[in-house]
């Protein structure tokens, strides 16, 4: 897009010169002077376009009547039906709602705590006691959903650790529900899913941390900082960028939060607040084989990722040119 | 180490080259693998690799590799059916996807040609297999047993402990169910160190119909017609729920859980939790059907608590209803086996449905291997007494032994019917059946001056036919007025009735009529125009 930093441009090519190469030979000598480069990268814009873009050809699903033994040509067209449909349920604003929900609840837990985990491994001293730690707290990422969904149940259920825990210490007299209340449910979810994904999530930032010029730090310390102040001051703006990447990537993904731990902690009791889009799409969509609903909804959870790619990088090249990465 | 190596080289050489010459000897003789998929899992399933699935094999070469569904089997069928890939039998419940996705072949020249067996097992019914008025093809064959007598009976179920304790007190009304629930619950708070529960439902996923949703109808004294009842004289069809009689059934629930006597966790608990509490012995009373709860049925016998297994009682919501557990639908036929056009087999699959259908395989299936399952004393099928023992009691019998494992859903005959050696085709007799009871079970029928638990129930003479049979067996066409509205509703459903069996009793009325208003916005009176007009043909198309 915009020319890398430092590279200068001799002013002269801008002018017309009847010497100078035409735009097209100009590239072509650059793509054979780089051809080792481009060689290296075919494959993988081959299985983009194999498994993206191709696929996309499908859309045309979501405009017709569509019937999976029936060659393209027999469809039978109906327009914008499926859309209007769409959103004209009102089951589907609140499905709406509880993705959007659910996902932003789980990008601001599994932001802030990963980041500070990863800063607070970073300050323990000794370094087999930090590996000890860190593996423990990344283990759970490798356990199923259906297992975690399993352990929340038990531990929330009547007879469960944390209702005795709460009948001992006389929080409350009668054991509570907890699945069974539809507010409670975003909350386990975002527990759940905090307790599975924190120490995996820190992987990423501690590197960063790892990567920080360690003489910064000693800089630092000559001038007095504390603790605190060289977290402040040093550990956090060196992780920076790699904390907006992932939130530039993870925005991107906001309503693509998938459906596992709903659909596997989720009973009849919650479904207000526990159905998401991919759920829905699902149920209305493939469960009653209306292939083109299930299409549709589809269309509109990418369009929708488009438009907050754009607008977390918009925002993010606001704050810092530096950083916007399209 | 040299000539070691060598050595052990040679020796791999050798065993590659006799496995080799083994393999394609047996090869020769290599079973016809079908690929099938079952909309219903089987745990005792082990790859036909069963002492009968092996006979089967033996006797017909086929082997058939079967495919459960993982989660809901209608979404994986809607997947097979996007990509087209069929396996070479299909087990449905319900064909509209398939045949409107012009899934299955037409059996009927099959059936002609090759179908001996098939003719004789189905008999009349064979017309009924007829998909439609506009489409008169036979795309499968029915899954249950031809002409079945009905010597069992689920209806609401208390604990022989809880009767046995009060002194048999008459079992009629829901009112009776719940005072001996009650006075039981409150003579014993605990059993074996755990909380009792007084009624226990379950509501995950479909199993929602079993406990919560078909209980409804059966206690206020309609016939099981899935998510319809049906007008015996005008064939109207209603959405049950709609029923006002079945309001007063839910009014019941809620007073249930006002009085603390439902288990809180009804609506939350999943499948295994739920057996797993039955299985401890401390569910004083259900509203289920006998095959779910079964398997937890059989780990209290092998544990020797007979007293907290399950008697079967006609409870209804007030005297003016009458139980309709008995009155036979007739052979519905609309669950069953196809074979799909893709099948590169479609001759031998068919053929060996067909031998399925056999005397000779009817009695394999149901009885197992002469002389290791059953012996023939003076002509007579018998089961050894150890053998029956273990065939009531042990929860892997099934499994280890194979036996029942392949009767549904292929082409079975019915219970008390009787081959050409006047032998019963299924093991499953009156006799049989009283030998299954327990010595408790014996006693609490004799205190209700009952043989077995249908004895308590109005007998299947007392009621008219039923001509269209059992409705959640006519099979729905991809219909977008039927098919939506229905998905919305059964989801709406789901979600109000734990909602207003939960609520406070004085908000009960305010909350059921704003779920009653709120199906007929999803649409739920043009469903059942649409299905009342399904009813009608199909009667049409029975009897033309």
């Amino acid at each position: 897009m915009r020319p890398a930093k430092g590279s200068t441009q001799p002013l002269i090519y801008s002018m017309p010169d009847p010497a100078a190469p035409t735009w097209g030979r100009k590239i072509m000598r650059q793509i054979y002077q780089q051809r080792y480069l481009f060689l290296m990268v075919l494959p993988f814009v081959v299985w983009v376009i194999i498994f993206k873009y191709i696929p996309i050809w499908g859309w045309t699903m979501a405009f017709q009547d569509y019937k999976p033994h029936l060659s393209f040509a027999e469809q039978t067209w109906v327009g914008w039906k499926y859309f209007v449909e769409l959103f004209h349920d009102r089951q589907f604003y609140l499905v709406l709602r509880n993705t959007i929900a659910m996902s932003l609840l789980s990008l601001l837990c599994g932001y802030t705590f990963p980041i500070m985990f990863a800063i607070l491994l970073n300050e323990i001293g000794r370094r087999y006691f930090r590996q000890i730690i860190q593996t423990i707290s990344y283990l759970p990422h490798f356990v199923s959903w259906v297992v975690v969904a399993g352990i929340f149940t038990k531990l929330l259920a009547i007879g469960g650790p944390v209702n005795q825990l709460l009948l001992a210490l006389g929080l409350t007299d009668k054991p509570i529900l907890f699945m069974a209340k539809g507010e409670y449910f975003w909350g386990i979810v975002t527990i759940a899913d905090l307790w599975k994904e924190l120490g995996w999530n820190s992987i990423i930032f501690l590197a960063a941390i790892m990567g920080i010029d360690g003489n910064l730090y000693e800089a630092a310390q000559m001038d007095g900082a504390g603790r605190f102040r060289q977290i402040w001051h040093i550990t956090l703006p060196g992780i920076r960028p790699v904390v907006f990447i992932m939130l530039i990537m993870s925005i991107g993904n906001l309503i693509n939060i998938g459906f596992e731990k709903q659909f596997l902690l989720q009973n009849n009791m919650v479904k207000d607040y526990s159905e998401v889009l991919d759920l829905y799409a699902l149920t209305y969509g493939i469960r009653v084989a209306r292939y083109a609903y299930g299409t549709a909804v589809g269309i509109f959870k990418s369009a929708v990722s488009i438009v907050l790619l754009f607008l977390a990088n918009f925002i993010i090249r606001r704050f810092n040119d530096d950083r916007a990465v399209l | 180490m040299q000539r070691r190596r060598a050595f052990l080289f040679h020796l791999v050489c050798v065993v590659l080259l006799v496995g080799l010459g083994v393999g394609s000897v047996l090869g020769a003789q290599k079973p016809l693998v079908l690929k099938m998929f079952s909309y219903d899992i089987n745990p005792n399933y082990t790859g036909f690799e069963d002492p009968i699935g092996r006979e089967i094999t033996k006797r017909t070469g086929i082997k058939l590799d079967i495919e459960y569904p993982v989660g809901d089997p209608e979404e994986r069928i809607t997947l097979m059916i996007a990509s087209g890939e069929y396996p070479d039998l299909i087990f449905h419940k319900g064909a509209g996807k398939f045949v409107d996705a012009g899934a299955f072949i037409d059996l009927t020249p099959y059936i002609e040609k090759y179908g001996d067996n098939i003719k004789k097992l189905y008999g009349p019914y064979l017309k009924r297999m007829r998909y439609s008025l506009e489409d008169p093809s036979i795309y499968y064959l029915g899954c249950f047993g031809v002409d079945s007598e009905i010597w069992d009976v689920s209806g609401f179920q208390l604990q022989h402990a809880v009767v046995k304790e009060l002194g048999y007190p008459p079992m009629r009304t829901l009112k009776d169910f719940e005072n001996a629930i009650k006075a039981y619950m409150e003579k014993y708070p605990t059993i074996d160190g755990r909380p009792t529960i007084g009624l226990s439902l379950l509501a995950d996923d479909w199993r929602f119909l079993i406990t919560v949703t078909n209980p409804a109808v059966a206690a206020t004294g309609g016939p099981d017609d899935g998510q319809w009842y049906i007008d015996p004289e005008t064939y109207e069809a209603i959405y049950h729920i709609r029923r006002p009689e079945e309001k007063e059934y839910f009014r019941w629930l809620n007073h249930m859980n006002d009085i603390g006597l439902l288990d809180p966790e009804s609506f939350v608990q999943k499948y295994d939790q739920y057996k797993a509490k039955i299985a401890q012995g401390r569910v004083l009373a259900l509203t289920d059907q006998r095959w779910q709860f079964e398997e937890a049925e059989r780990a209290l016998r092998q544990a020797g608590k007979f007293e907290r297994t399950y008697g079967s009682y006609p409870i209804v919501l007030d005297e003016r209803f009458k139980r309709a557990d008995l009155w036979d639908p007739g052979y519905s036929a609309s669950w069953g086996i196809g074979i799909s056009v893709t099948s590169k087999h479609k001759e031998a699959a068919f053929k060996f449905l067909d031998w399925m259908a056999s005397d000779e395989a009817q009695v394999l299936v149901n009885w197992g291997i002469e002389g290791v399952n059953y012996q023939v004393v003076n002509g007579k099928r018998v089961i050894p007494p150890e053998e029956f023992a273990r065939r009531t009691n042990d929860p892997n019998y099934i499994r280890e032994t194979g036996v029942g494992l392949y009767v549904y859903p292929f082409p079975q005959r019915g219970d008390g019917q009787l081959d050409p050696t006047g032998n019963p085709y299924t093991p499953t007799t009156k006799d049989y059946i009283k030998q299954r009871y327990s010595a408790i079970e014996k006693e609490v029928l004799a205190a209700y001056g009952a043989e077995m638990w249908i004895d308590l129930f109005p007998q299947k003479s007392e009621f008219p036919l039923k001509p269209w049979g059992a409705a959640w067996q006519i099979p729905t066409p991809m219909i977008e007025d039927l098919t939506i509205p229905l998905q919305r509703c059964d989801d709406l459903c789901k979600k109000r009735i734990p909602e207003i069996v939960l609520a406070k009793p004085a908000d009960f009325d305010r909350l059921w009529d704003s779920f009653q208003q709120e199906l007929i916005d999803l649409g739920i009176r043009k469903a059942e125009a649409i299905f009342t007009q399904l009813v009608k043909d199909r009667i049409k198309l029975w009897n033309d």
